[in-house]
């Protein structure tokens, strides 16, 4: 086989912008080659260089030192670069920024008219490309109307249109949700078995990893790892120090096997885990055990604990709320239907459900933002209009997605005390809310007369966060929170998170696609579908019902999954949510000390 | 809200006017708004408003969603006419106080007022009818004449159709950051004109930052799909004139030498 990339002891660095600051090394000495018709995936947190590995790809970055061949021509060679651009197609991150034209047709036409190819022949490459993403009942439309997923395959149709050899993806799949995210690797999968197309896909999903001939692992922009994905898996603590995760499967085989209960391979499919823990449990004489089933019963408590109990109180009450947008206009949309909800005080509140569902224009009514078409709202005994709707927008802070997009102040200082400067606080106040909030968020005081923009993409969202926290609402509301963080960012704002509804008792409400993230953290959890709630219960009465998810498209967390599919006869098997309650499980079927085993 | 701005959106058809040559629409809409500010006696106000209605009928697209463009325009219509009411000199009518109402005054005002409406129509028809992208096509091809003195024709309707691609793209980053600003507390609707426009800056550093972002990113999307620039670029829809342009030209000037000849022959 030949290779389609070959790189040499490549280095590239970005210009300091001051004299005085070093440059940034983003890409430090890699070597490594793709063969052709192959599926690579690039693994590595935020900031490791792999966009920069991408763009060295397909000479919009030079090296600086070394090289990069691309189906047998240098990157160095200035005349071929558009011969390469034409071979290795690039897909970026936003779906948004890379639709140049007002239809899609046009769009996907682009590169092809760059090329000077004939109109007719144009018009036959772009049909048969929109055929290959399944988009061809699409072609006249216009770019903003289309769905994250569809514009990224109109995306990838662009550079269909050109006939390349190998298609190059920047993160392509960050900004999606899942059901996008799931037509863009079965796009890519067809064309990687079909048409033999080789697909280099950047991420740091491990989900999407699962699937891909080769993984390189990065770090500090160096190739740190290389492997199969079985090879990658098994080397969970090196995984784990490059800031990333391996599957929650293999997570639990592998702090099965550190306390005590050995495994002689890390099971990286659903079907190996199953074998896996059949063979565990299967064989244990633990019938009698089982009666007891402690974890479950308590789970059930809590759940009626939280209805019955008076001392629990209501902190938002919504009562048949109606939504339309732009009524009376040809756009009108009814957004939410009859709506009823109670979220209680200190709950962590999970709202699932698919894109365009309703869930961000519900969220917005909480804090007054929207106004209810019909019905009301309630939050802390207040109403979201009049004289109340200030004091209502005190209480409840709402940090929409991507909120580092919203700084604007010269500091970091003034930008996180643009809502408490309209409260009339004492300066002393106000400087002691501040430390504390960026105490709470871990933000060095040092940052503080730094320009927000000048700091890095994880930074930024914690002095976003910080700027609601700071007006030290009673409901926190979050949009998406750790959209386009990687594994160990995300886990940092859950850690926040969960300090802040302990410690402050605050209620918090997310919206998330993540059901990972959902079934660790939330209490109780709403899904919503059409603009409508159509399931509210705990969290584990709702995963438990994965038929009825499957209706509204969301899936359950991998190891609910594995539990549910597990039967395994004399055991009843409880709906497991996180890797530390599936330890605790099968310690207390096996009877084996849980040591390490919670946290 | 957003997207939903009428005037002159482009609404899909098949007619005469829907087939023409852009370049075509353009020269003919800008030959038309020269000729309604040459009409003068009533029989041309007749045989202009005539051309407009005939225009109308054949572009195929409800009457209504033309005259939707005209509601902006009210307001202006509404002074522009009482301005000339009153304004101009002649045989009084009325007398109000210190203000007169004149004869001519009158008359001018409804001229006007039909002027600006046949204008208002023509410049509709032509952008109802002619896809943004099309149109962009068209200016390019009618500046290229012009590359040669220095005028950049290519780069000039990029810019147009990015601007046309991006319009909505950006209306709906307002919307969003306006709110998260509300969230944190940001007032825009109370105050003083001074607070309130300072109340945008909060809206407008981060819509900048991030349209810089946009553009950097777009340019790089660009670059990797091999632009560099118009020249040797084909187009999948390219533009031609055909028999049809010829022949609505033909028509066109015949209509418009009768029209505006009538007074000389007299």
């Amino acid at each position: 086989m030949s290779e389609m990339i070959k790189t040499e002891d490549v280095y590239y660095e970005y210009m300091a912008q001051n004299d005085d600051e070093i440059g940034v090394q983003a890409v430090n000495g890699i070597s490594m080659s793709i063969e052709q018709g192959s599926f690579v995936v690039v693994l590595g947190r935020n900031g490791s260089g792999k966009s920069t590995l991408a763009r060295l790809m397909n000479g919009l970055l030079i090296p600086r030192k070394g090289t990069v061949v691309v189906d047998g021509i240098s990157t160095n060679n200035h005349e071929l670069i558009w011969e390469i651009r034409k071979t290795l197609g690039l897909v970026f991150q936003n779906p948004d920024n890379q639709i140049v034209a007002t239809t899609v047709e046009e769009d996907v036409a682009f590169g092809p008219e760059n090329l000077g190819i004939p109109p007719d022949e144009i018009r036959v490459m772009v049909d048969k490309s929109l055929k290959m993403v399944d988009m061809e009942a699409y072609g006249n439309y216009s770019p903003h109307m289309l769905s994250g997923g569809q514009k990224q395959r109109i995306a990838i149709a662009g550079i269909l249109a050109m006939n390349p050899k190998c298609i190059v993806l920047d993160e392509a799949t960050s900004m999606l949700d899942p059901v996008g995210r799931k037509e863009v690797m079965s796009v890519l999968r067809s064309l990687n078995r079909d048409k033999g197309i080789t697909i280099v896909l950047i991420t740091h999903r491990m989900d999407e990893a699962v699937e891909a001939d080769q993984i390189l692992v990065m770090e500090s922009g160096r190739i740190i790892l290389r492997g199969t994905p079985r090879q990658i898996f098994e080397k969970v603590e090196s995984v784990r120090r490059a800031g990333l995760d391996v599957p929650q499967i293999t997570a639990l085989a592998f702090k099965l096997d550190q306390i005590g209960i050995k495994t002689d391979y890390l099971p990286v499919t659903m079907e190996e885990m199953i074998k896996l823990m059949k063979r565990f449990l299967g064989d244990s004489h633990i019938t009698t055990k089982t009666k007891k089933a402690p974890l479950d019963k308590l789970k059930s408590d809590e759940a009626v604990l939280q209805d019955n109990d008076t001392t629990v109180n209501p902190i938002i009450k919504v009562r048949d709320l109606y939504h339309t947008y732009m009524p009376g206009s040809t756009f009108e949309r009814k957004a939410l239907k009859d709506i009823n909800l109670t979220i209680y005080a200190g709950d962590r509140f999970g709202i699932i459900g698919q894109t365009g569902s309703g869930k961000s224009t519900l969220v917005q009514h909480f804090n007054g933002i929207l106004k209810p078409g019909s019905g009301t709202l309630e939050v802390d005994g207040l109403k979201a209009e009049g004289k109340e709707l200030k004091a209502l927008r005190r209480k409840v802070g709402l940090i929409f997605q991507y909120p580092e997009h919203q700084l604007f102040e010269e500091t970091v200082y003034k930008d996180i005390t643009f809502g408490l400067n309209k409260l009339k606080l004492s300066q002393d106040e106000i400087k002691e809310r501040v430390f504390h909030t960026i105490d709470l968020l871990g933000i060095a005081p040092e940052l503080l007369e730094k320009s927000p923009f000048e700091l890095s993409g994880g930074q930024k969202r914690r002095v976003a966060i910080a700027g609601v926290l700071v007006m030290e609402p009673k409901v926190l509301i979050l949009d998406e929170p750790t959209a386009g963080l990687d594994p160990q960012g995300s886990s940092e704002v859950f850690k926040i998170l969960s300090n802040l509804n302990k410690k402050e008792g605050t209620t918090i409400v997310i919206i998330s696609h993540n059901m990972e993230e959902i079934a660790a953290f939330c209490n109780r959890v709403a899904v919503m579908s059409e603009g409508g709630i159509v399931m509210c219960d705990t969290t584990e009465n709702i995963f438990r019902r994965e038929d009825e998810l499957q209706k509204y498209n969301l899936d359950i967390p991998q190891i609910t999954k594995l539990f549910r599919e597990l039967t395994i006869p004399g055991l009843k098997i409880p709906t497991i949510l996180t890797i530390d309650e599936a330890v605790d499980f099968i310690t207390e079927v096996l009877n084996v000390p849980a040591g390490g085993g919670s946290k | 809200m957003i997207g939903n701005i009428t005037l002159g959106q482009y609404v899909p058809g098949n007619s005469i006017l829907h087939r023409l040559d852009p370049r075509t629409k353009i020269i003919w809409t800008g030959l038309l708004m020269v000729a309604t500010f040459m009409i003068n006696t009533w029989q041309e106000y007749v045989m202009m408003g005539a051309l407009t209605i005939v225009l109308l009928i054949v572009s195929g697209i409800p009457i209504k969603q033309t005259l939707k463009g005209l509601k902006p325009l009210l307001f202006i219509l509404a002074i522009t006419a009482l301005l000339n009411i009153f304004l101009t000199s002649g045989t009084p009518v009325l007398i109000i106080g210190p203000v007169k109402m004149t004869h001519e005054g009158i008359i001018s005002a409804i001229k006007l007022f039909f002027r600006l409406v046949m204008l208002v129509i023509t410049a509709s028809l032509m952008t109802l009818t002619t896809t943004p992208m099309t149109m962009t096509d068209g200016i390019e091809k009618l500046l290229k004449p012009l590359e040669r003195i220095g005028v950049p024709a290519h780069e000039i309707a990029m810019m147009m159709s990015i601007a046309l691609r991006f319009i909505p793209t950006l209306m709906e980053e307002t919307e969003r950051i306006m709110k998260a600003q509300a969230s944190r507390g940001a007032d825009f609707d109370t105050g003083s004109i001074f607070s309130r426009i300072k109340s945008f800056i909060p809206v407008l550093v981060p819509l900048f930052v991030s349209a810089f972002k946009r553009a950097d990113e777009l340019a790089e999307a660009m670059e990797s799909r091999c632009y560099h620039g118009g020249k040797g670029r084909t187009r999948l829809k390219s533009i031609h004139f055909t028999y049809l342009d010829g022949m609505v030209t033909i028509v066109g000037l015949l209509y418009l030498v009768l029209l505006l000849g009538i007074r000389f022959i007299k």
